[in-house]
């Protein structure tokens, strides 16, 4: 009885998390982080090019102020990666569909890649 | 005692490329843990399985994709002499893709929507100026 009960209870835990993950996306704030890291890297590079050539000291005080990314930007930049990702599962469904498997295997990847990669 | 000197600074150096090093590997696992997610849900929404090695490099482009999209759009700020980037500027980036770009343009009409601001925002004028980035 408490077995069943306890199996219950298990298949109900196991059941929760997908319907949580309907509209799984990126955490905004992830997505921010790697920009920020993007852009440091940059900004880094960047300043070593003008220490050699430039000594205007207003351009580079106006440079030095990194780059910001509003909100709902990264709202916006999650949906684009997400749209990446779901595309290319879709993109990679139909081919797997067409040769009747379910399995989604790295050479049904590698026929939807170029095209998949021109489109975004 | 100079070499000893210079030795130092370097080993900071390579310390601090390290820790960078970290923090982007750090960043990488996440953004991977977030792609095996969504691509698990849509395989499941489909019916399909998706074999791991699949899953894997999907991460990779996906990372390298963000990577992209962030200096694009950090450019396409500068342009527009801004230093934050807008959601403009993220559509922007989509605009080779039509169909794209309109489903990134009702995505962001949807947040407005969803989140109407009361305050109104302001141009700021002030920060007009020549750009001083050479070629």
């Amino acid at each position: 009885m408490v077995f069943v009960s306890a199996l219950c209870l298990l298949v109900v835990v196991t059941r929760l998390p997908p319907r949580f993950e309907m509209d799984a996306t990126f955490d905004p704030d992830l997505i921010h982080a790697i920009f920020k890291m993007v852009w440091s890297r940059r900004a880094e590079r960047s300043e070593e090019i003008d220490v050699v050539d430039i000594e205007v000291g207003a351009g580079t005080a106006k440079k030095s102020r990194p780059t910001t990314a509003n909100p709902s930007a990264l709202r916006v930049s999650c949906e684009l990666l997400r749209l990446f990702v779901t595309e290319a599962i879709e993109r990679t469904a139909i081919i797997a569909e067409a040769e009747g498997i379910i399995n989604i295997e790295p050479t049904h990847l590698e026929r939807i890649l170029p095209q998949l990669l021109l489109d975004f | 005692m100079d070499a000893g000197g210079v030795g130092g600074a370097g080993d900071g150096c390579f310390e601090k490329m390290e820790t960078e090093e970290e923090r982007t590997e750090l960043l990488r696992d996440r953004f991977r843990l977030s792609v095996i997610s969504i691509a698990d849900a849509e395989a499941k929404k489909l019916g399909m399985q998706v074999a791991e090695p699949v899953v894997a490099c999907i991460a990779d482009l996906a990372f390298k994709f963000t990577e992209q999209l962030a200096k694009d759009v950090e450019l396409f700020a500068s342009h527009a002499g801004r230093k934050s980037v807008n959601v403009k500027d993220v559509t922007l980036s989509a605009h080779r893709n039509d169909h794209l770009t309109s489903l990134l343009r009702s995505f962001s009409q949807e947040l407005r929507d969803k989140e109407p601001k009361t305050e109104r925002k302001r141009k700021k004028s002030s920060e007009k100026g020549e750009t001083s980035v050479p070629g």
